[in-house]
């Protein structure tokens, strides 16, 4: 049963501007949730070695769990928000090549891009249910993206990874 | 001057008569007819075309033609914009050209590296994957999704032209 494209295939042509499928979104964000955290524990131990340095003392967040908690929520709020209204797109979505547009295929603003992150979470906490319009609506629609008026698309150039694809190959000779 | 008195005025009468016969006779007869009948086929056999081509000093006409003069007076910006570079690109067989060309070397050296082949296989096993996922969700749900819009209509509206793979989304 073939699943996707083989070593052996070239990669699928022309789906910019498609509507991207659940795993690709489910693979992107699983990238955001890893380089935002690490990206987060990096500053953290930056800013404890930096504050360690200039006053002599130890920072340690496991004894202060809220305000931790509260840098988290903050720092991912940054991440998402900050990059969406940006680009439209976050690091991971980069590395899968997915873009978030506006439903009419516009850049969003980013209004729509606080409303998308501030609506996320709420797609966690209804067990999750809010992601299954992603499988079963024909637009693909989160919970989230439903309230941000926002669709989730293929961005990456598919016709040059092809023609990547056959140039590494030797030349063949004309008929 | 003629040898006897009068055969001038007796030439011009004849050839007053012989005009005035002439136009008669054309007039009676329908050339379009008669040209009708007339085996074009058959008259250029019969002419011996390579006989005639090769008495042309094809030098010495080429020298008295100012090719120049010629190039200046044609208005190539006008056939520029003419042309439809648009339908010539789509003719083109882009795949095949970088297959069986040098061309693909030159873009293999300039834009591919083990990264950016990973990047395109992550990639393609994603779009692979949610393209197997979306079948198996609309054949338990048993619907068709063939009519469903493929993404947001201003986008699909530009995607790259003669790119194939943006018709249908399962």
């Amino acid at each position: 049963m073939t699943v996707a494209s083989s070593a052996a295939a070239p990669p699928e042509a022309g789906r910019q501007g498609n509507y991207a499928g659940g795993v690709t979104r489910l693979v992107a964000f699983a990238a955001d949730i890893g380089a935002s955290w690490a990206i987060f524990t990096l500053a953290l131990a930056g800013l404890g070695f930096a504050i360690n340095l200039v006053t002599g003392k130890q920072v340690d967040l496991a004894s202060r769990q809220i305000l931790a908690l509260v840098a988290i929520i903050l720092w991912e709020f940054v991440y998402f928000a900050y990059q969406w209204s940006l680009a439209g797109k976050t690091m991971g979505m980069a590395l899968v090549g997915i873009r978030v547009v506006a439903t009419d295929g516009d850049p969003i603003t980013p209004r729509q891009a606080v409303i998308r992150t501030v609506t996320l979470p709420l797609s966690f906490l209804i067990l999750g249910l809010g992601f299954i319009g992603i499988l079963l609506n024909k637009d693909r629609h989160a919970l989230h993206d439903r309230l941000a008026k926002t669709v989730v698309v293929y961005s990456w150039d598919a016709r040059a990874a092809r023609l990547r694809w056959l140039a590494q190959r030797e030349p063949t000779k004309p008929a | 001057m003629s040898p006897l008195p009068g055969t001038s005025r007796m030439e011009q009468l004849v050839e007053s008569i012989a005009e005035r016969v002439v136009n008669l006779v054309l007039d009676a007869v329908d050339i379009n007819a008669l040209v009708g009948q007339v085996d074009m086929d058959a008259v250029l056999s019969k002419v011996d075309v390579d006989g005639i081509v090769s008495k042309v000093d094809v030098d010495a006409l080429v020298d008295r033609v100012d090719v120049q003069k010629i190039i200046d007076r044609v208005d190539v910006q006008a056939i520029i914009e003419r042309v439809d570079i648009e339908q010539v690109i789509e003719r083109v067989d882009i795949d095949s050209l970088v297959e069986r060309t040098e061309l693909g070397t030159i873009i293999a050296r300039s834009t591919s590296g083990v990264a950016s082949g990973v990047l395109d296989a992550v990639r393609a096993q994603g779009v692979g994957l949610d393209d197997f996922l979306a079948r198996w969700v609309n054949r338990i749900l048993r619907r068709s999704s063939a009519d469903w819009p493929v993404g947001p209509a201003k986008l699909i509206a530009s995607a790259p032209v003669g790119v194939p793979g943006t018709e249908t989304t399962p």
